[in-house]
C-alpha cells in the first residue's frame, strides 16, 4: 500500500509539472523548454525571499505561482513571440522555440547556480511544518496529501477550463488551426500570453510543493523534470488532457517499480525507455487522436 | 610555440568540439533534427577507453573500430525512428542519450560506474588529431559543394520535391544518422585520447546543450558555422574567466540572444551582411552588375532569391 502512495504522490508532482507543458505544447504550439527553469527559479525565489523572513505555506506558493506567470509571460514577450514573428514557416519555429527554450533556460540556471554553488536548497524558512499522519500501516504527511488534492483539482479544472469555457474553445480552436481561429475573432497573442501565465503559475506551484515534500531540490532538477514531464505528454498523447494524468501516474509508476526491483539507480533510464518505446510503437501516444495538420 | 603550450588543452577542446558540432550539424542540414551524435560521443569515449584499458588497443585501431561502432549503431537507431519526424525525433534521439549516460552509471566495471573511466594513456599524437579532424572537416565541407550540396539543401527544404527529383530521400537521411554516429564516436574518442579520463558527467544533458549551442551561434548551415561555434564555446569560458563570477550569466545570455535573433548564426549574419552590401554596390553601378551578381551567388550558400523578393529597382538593374 505504500507503494501505492508513493506512485500517486510521485504521479502528481509529474501530473502539475507536465500539465502546463502540456498546456502550451497542446495548443499554442510551444514545447517550452524553459519551464524546468521557470520551476526552479520561482521555488529558488521563494527560498531568497524566506532568507529575510518567515512567511505561512499559502504565501510561499503564492510567491512560486506569481513568480513562474512572471517569467513565463517575460519569455514569451522577449524570445518566442519574437521567433514566431521572424520565423519562415511552422515547422522551423517549432524548432526554433525548442533551442530558444534550451536557451532561455540556461540564465536562470545560471544565476541559482551561482548563488548556492549548485548545492541543493530547500523552504525550510517558512513557517509550516511537516507533520506526518498515520492511518493503518499507512503513513503520509500533509504536504503530500494537499500535493496529489492540487494536483487532481486543478488537472480537472484545467480539463473542464479547455473544453467548457469559451476562451478554453478558442484555444483548442488555435490548437487545430490557427489560422482560421484568428478569422473567427480569436486574438491569438492575448490568449497566448493567458495559457503562457498559467503555464508558469503551474510550474512555479509544482516547484514550490515539490520542495516542501523533498525538503530542498538542486538548480539541476528542472532538468531532469522536464525530460519526465516530456515522457508523461507524449505517452498520453500530445494535448490530450486524459493523456497527460495517465501519462504522469503510469511513468510514476514504472519508476516506483523499477525502485523497489532493482538497486535505484535505473529509475532514470525508465523515462528515456518509455519515450522511445512510445515513438516507436504509437507515436500519437495512448490517448491520442490523429495530428490534424494542414498546410 | 610557448602559446601552443599554454592552451593546448583549449586547442585539443576545440578539435573534439568541432567534430561533435559537426556531428549534429550533419543531420540538421539534411532536415533531420538528431541529438544522436552526443550519444555516439559517449559510445567513442566509453569504447575508446575500455578498448585502451581492457584490451590494451593501439590508438589508431581503436579511433576506427570506435568510429565504425559509432556511426553503427547511430544508424540502426536511425532505421528504428526515421519515420519520425521534428520534435518527435529531436526527442528520441535526447532519450537516447540519456540512456546512454544511465548506461554508463550502471555498467559496473566496464564503465567505472559514477567515477568513470581514466588513465588511458596511449601513443597518440597531435599531429594524428589533426590530421584526422582536418580530413573530417573536409569531407563535410565536400558534401556542401556542387552537386551534393544542392541534393542536401533540397532535401532539407522540400522533401517531395527532393523525391519528385529522383533524390532518395530515405537514403540521404540514413546516411545523414551514419555520419552523424562516426564524427560524434570520433569526437568522443579523440577526446578520451588526449584528455584520458571520461565521466558520466562529461556526456549527460549538457553535452546535448554544448553541441547544439555551437551550431546556433556559429551557423546551423555551413561547416564554417559549426568551426565558428566551436572556438567560440571552448575559448568562451576562458575569456570570461576575466570577468570572474558572473561568466555564466552572460554565457547564458549570449546563448539565449544568439537563439532568438539570430537563428541561422553568426556565420548566416555575415553571409546575409555581405549580401546586402553587394546588393547596395549593384544598385550603385549598374554596369558591373552582372559580375557582382556571378559573385553573390557563388558566395551565398542558401537557396538563390526567389524572383518574388526582387524588387522593381533591382529588375532594372539586372536589366
Amino acid at each position: 500500500m505504500q507503494d501505492v502512495l508513493s506512485v500517486v504522490s510521485l504521479g502528481s508532482i509529474y501530473l502539475l509539472f507536465a500539465l502546463g507543458m502540456s498546456l502550451t505544447w497542446g495548443t499554442i504550439d510551444i514545447l517550452n523548454f524553459s519551464h524546468g527553469s521557470i520551476f526552479m527559479f520561482s521555488t529558488f525565489t521563494a527560498y531568497l525571499i524566506l532568507g529575510s523572513t518567515t512567511l505561512p505555506l499559502l504565501v510561499v506558493i503564492a510567491i512560486g505561482v506569481v513568480v513562474g506567470a512572471l517569467m513565463s509571460l517575460v519569455v514569451q514577450v522577449l524570445a518566442f513571440e519574437q521567433i514566431i514573428k521572424r520565423a519562415r514557416n511552422k515547422r522551423s519555429a517549432e524548432m526554433q522555440i525548442l533551442i530558444g527554450g534550451i536557451g532561455v533556460a540556461i540564465i536562470p540556471l545560471a544565476i541559482a547556480q551561482h548563488h548556492t554553488k549548485s548545492n541543493p536548497f530547500g523552504l525550510g524558512a517558512s513557517s509550516f511544518e511537516v507533520t506526518t499522519w498515520v492511518v493503518g500501516d499507512l503513513r503520509i504527511t500533509n504536504i503530500v496529501s494537499l500535493t496529489i488534492l492540487v494536483a487532481v483539482a486543478l488537472w480537472g479544472v484545467t480539463a473542464l477550463w479547455l473544453r467548457r469555457s469559451r476562451n478554453g474553445l478558442a484555444l483548442r480552436a488555435i490548437g487545430i488551426d490557427a489560422e482560421v481561429a484568428s478569422m473567427m475573432g480569436v486574438d491569438r497573442r492575448r490568449l497566448a500570453l493567458v495559457t503562457m501565465a498559467i503555464s508558469g503559475g503551474l510550474a512555479g506551484l509544482a516547484g514550490v510543493l515539490f520542495t516542501f515534500s523533498l525538503g530542498a531540490i538542486t538548480p539541476e532538477s528542472g532538468d531532469t523534470l522536464l525530460v519526465k514531464a516530456f515522457a508523461c505528454i507524449i505517452l498520453g498523447g500530445v494535448g490530450s488532457m486524459a493523456g497527460v494524468a495517465f501519462g504522469a501516474y503510469f511513468l510514476a509508476a514504472c519508476e516506483v517499480w523499477v525502485l523497489t526491483q532493482t538497486s535505484g539507480s535505473w529509475v532514470e533510464a525508465v523515462s528515456f525507455g518509455l519515450i522511445f518505446l512510445v515513438l516507436l510503437v504509437r507515436p500519437a501516444g495512448v490517448f491520442g487522436r490523429k495530428e490534424v495538420r494542414r498546410t | 610555440m610557448t602559446w601552443y603550450d599554454a592552451n593546448l588543452v583549449l586547442i585539443q577542446g576545440t578539435v573534439t568540439g568541432l567534430l561533435l558540432a559537426l556531428s549534429v550539424q550533419v543531420p540538421l542540414r539534411m532536415g533531420v533534427f538528431s541529438f544522436a551524435g552526443a550519444g555516439a560521443y559517449g559510445i567513442g569515449s566509453y569504447g575508446g577507453a575500455i578498448l585502451v584499458l581492457d584490451y590494451e588497443m593501439a590508438a589508431l585501431p581503436t579511433l576506427l573500430l570506435t568510429t565504425v561502432g559509432g556511426a553503427v549503431v547511430v544508424l540502426v537507431l536511425g532505421l528504428m525512428i526515421f519515420r519520425l519526424n521534428g520534435l518527435y525525433l529531436a526527442m528520441a534521439t535526447v532519450a537516447f542519450d540519456l540512456i546512454i549516460s544511465v548506461v554508463a552509471i550502471n555498467g559496473g566495471e566496464l564503465t567505472g560506474g559514477s567515477t568513470g573511466r581514466f588513465g588511458v594513456i596511449t601513443d597518440f599524437t597531435m599531429a594524428q588529431m589533426f590530421t584526422i579532424a582536418g580530413a573530417a572537416l573536409i569531407l563535410v565541407a565536400m558534401s556542401e559543394l556542387g552537386r551534393t550540396g544542392r541534393r542536401v539543401n533540397t532535401v532539407r527544404e522540400d522533401p517531395e520535391l527532393a523525391a519528385s527529383m529522383g533524390i532518395r530521400v530515405r537514403r540521404y537521411r540514413l546516411a545523414a544518422f551514419f555520419v552523424s554516429g562516426a564524427l560524434g564516436a570520433c569526437a568522443g574518442c579523440l577526446n578520451i585520447l588526449v584528455r584520458s579520463t571520461v565521466s558520466p558527467l562529461d556526456i549527460g544533458f549538457p553535452l546535448i546543450v554544448l553541441a547544439l549551442t555551437m551550431i546556433i551561434v556559429g551557423g546551423s548551415l555551413s561547416w564554417k558555422g559549426a568551426v565558428i561555434g566551436a572556438i567560440i564555446f571552448t575559448w568562451l569560458p576562458d575569456v570570461l574567466a576575466v570577468i570572474g563570477e558572473w561568466q555564466e550569466l552572460i554565457y547564458g545570455i549570449i546563448v539565449a540572444i544568439a537563439a532568438v535573433l539570430l537563428p541561422r548564426g553568426i556565420y548566416g549574419m555575415y553571409v546575409d551582411g555581405k549580401r546586402a552590401v553587394l546588393r547596395w554596390r549593384r544598385r550603385r553601378s549598374g554596369a558591373t552588375a552582372d559580375v557582382l551578381a556571378a559573385e553573390e551567388e557563388r558566395e551565398s550558400d542558401d537557396p538563390p532569391p526567389r524572383v518574388g523578393e526582387l524588387t522593381p529597382s533591382e529588375m532594372g538593374a539586372q536589366g
